[in-house]
């Protein structure tokens, strides 16, 4: 079973599997949390916060989450396609969900170098 | 929450996890640096020998106290235990949003939260005596942390609308909205009548009065027939405890009130909302911020403000 992200403020808690979670926006103060059924939570933190977050929630190994630039985060294990010359970075599940996501070139570029560098 | 302070750029990516903030990868360096396999494993083991080390340890010492105490009482065991642990009934402690004012310096707190996806800011005056304002707002006077439009103006004669009291003289006397703040002798109340007391109270003491629509009445939701929806803003009170929220979006009176009572708030009014309505707060640092993106003024254009004692 996966390992769950748990989210708490000051009023809600949000827990979602790791393996459900596919990308994170930044939205000022706040943050996007898209799951892989299509909806998404407003959480107000910051995605560097939830980037600390996951990273210690998920443990000492390496998460399957890539922080992508100021305002993304991404599951790499919903990556459908990134395409360095328009400057996006399209996440799938293949089931219906299909988001695309503006990156800069040269992050898009070491994501790519990244994911063909590791057996995944 | 606003001082979190991050360190990642446009052009990079990071693998996440726990040595995620070091492990930064810019363009083209992930294939001359990769990150070492080999190195988690050592940091693990090295755990696990600090872990076992340190269960020796402990294991140790039970055993040290243990045998010191029963040199110093062989019947230790026999007997029931002479201390009773009292239960303490569990207190239901009011909690207040934000810092206990623990310094005489004044500023306005920002709490940025989600209730029921709707993101609210709450902006919290410490040490601060509120007041009214007419006229332009006086926007350069470092004193005042905390300001915000209070009544609407009348799209037809841009008079105040709604009763409205100024240091104890009255500029307007309309019954429009149900909502009302009095502020007597510095002390702020927020409620919902159509006939309060507190308007007379406040010519008669100096005082200040002004209406608005109600929000929430004693806790409990007052639905507005205004639908659309757009940046909203209250003034609340909570468990004795005044401040100021603002939504992080567009959103109807319905969800903004079903916020605040999900956030514990007792009695709110709405205040001018919209991205221009002109107001501004003052954070610890001195950091002056506005609220609106725009500026429309008005000849009676009027503010709630709180000065720093």
């Amino acid at each position: 079973m996966s390992k769950f992200i748990v989210i708490s403020t000051n009023t809600e808690l949000l827990r979602i599997p790791s393996d459900r979670l596919m990308f994170i926006t930044s939205d000022g103060n706040y943050s996007k949390v898209y799951t892989q059924d299509g909806h998404y939570r407003h959480v107000a933190y910051q995605l560097g916060q939830l980037e600390d977050m996951i990273g210690d929630q998920l443990g000492e190994d390496e998460t399957p989450f890539i922080r992508i630039g100021k305002s993304l985060i991404v599951n790499r294990d919903y990556i459908y396609l990134i395409d360095v010359s328009s400057q996006i970075i399209i996440v799938s599940d293949c089931q219906g969900q299909f988001h695309t996501l503006q990156a800069s070139r040269k992050a898009l570029i070491s994501i790519k170098l990244l994911m063909e560098n590791t057996e995944l | 929450m606003s001082n979190y302070k991050d360190d990642m750029r446009d052009d990079e990516i990071r693998v996440i996890g726990a040595q995620s903030r070091k492990q930064k990868t810019e363009v083209f360096s992930y294939k001359l640096d990769p990150p070492g396999p080999q190195k988690p494993r050592k940091r693990k083991k090295a755990y696990l020998w600090a872990l076992l080390l340190a269960i020796l340890l402990i294991i140790g010492l039970i055993l040290l106290l243990r045998s010191g105490k029963t040199k110093e009482d062989p019947y230790d065991g026999v007997f029931e235990p002479k201390e009773e642990i009292a239960v303490q009934p569990v207190k239901q402690e009011k909690k207040i949003l934000g810092h206990e004012v623990d310094s005489l310096s004044s500023y306005t707190e920002r709490i940025d939260t989600v209730i029921n996806d709707v993101g609210i800011a709450i902006f919290i005056p410490h040490n601060a005596t509120p007041e009214l304002w007419v006229g332009s707002p006086p926007e350069k006077d470092p004193g005042i942390i905390l300001a915000v439009q209070a009544a609407d103006i009348r799209a037809d004669n841009k008079e105040i609308l709604g009763a409205f009291v100024y240091r104890g003289t009255p500029l307007a006397w309309g019954l429009s909205k149900s909502g009302y703040c009095a502020i007597i002798d510095g002390e702020m109340t927020i409620g919902t009548s159509e006939n309060s007391p507190l308007f007379e109270q406040a010519t008669e003491t100096e005082g200040y009065f002004f209406r608005q629509f109600s929000l929430v009445n004693k806790g409990v939701l007052v639905e507005n027939e205004l639908k659309n929806k757009s940046v909203r803003k209250a003034l609340c009170s909570r468990y004795g405890q005044i401040f100021v929220a603002v939504t992080a979006s567009d959103e109807s009176y319905h969800d903004f009130s079903q916020a605040l009572v999900d956030l514990g708030v007792e009695d709110a009014i709405s205040l001018v909302g919209s991205k221009y309505a002109f107001g501004w707060w003052i954070d610890r640092d001195g950091v002056n911020t506005s609220f609106a993106e725009g500026w429309h003024k008005y000849k009676k254009e009027n503010y709630l403000i709180w000065k720093a004692r």
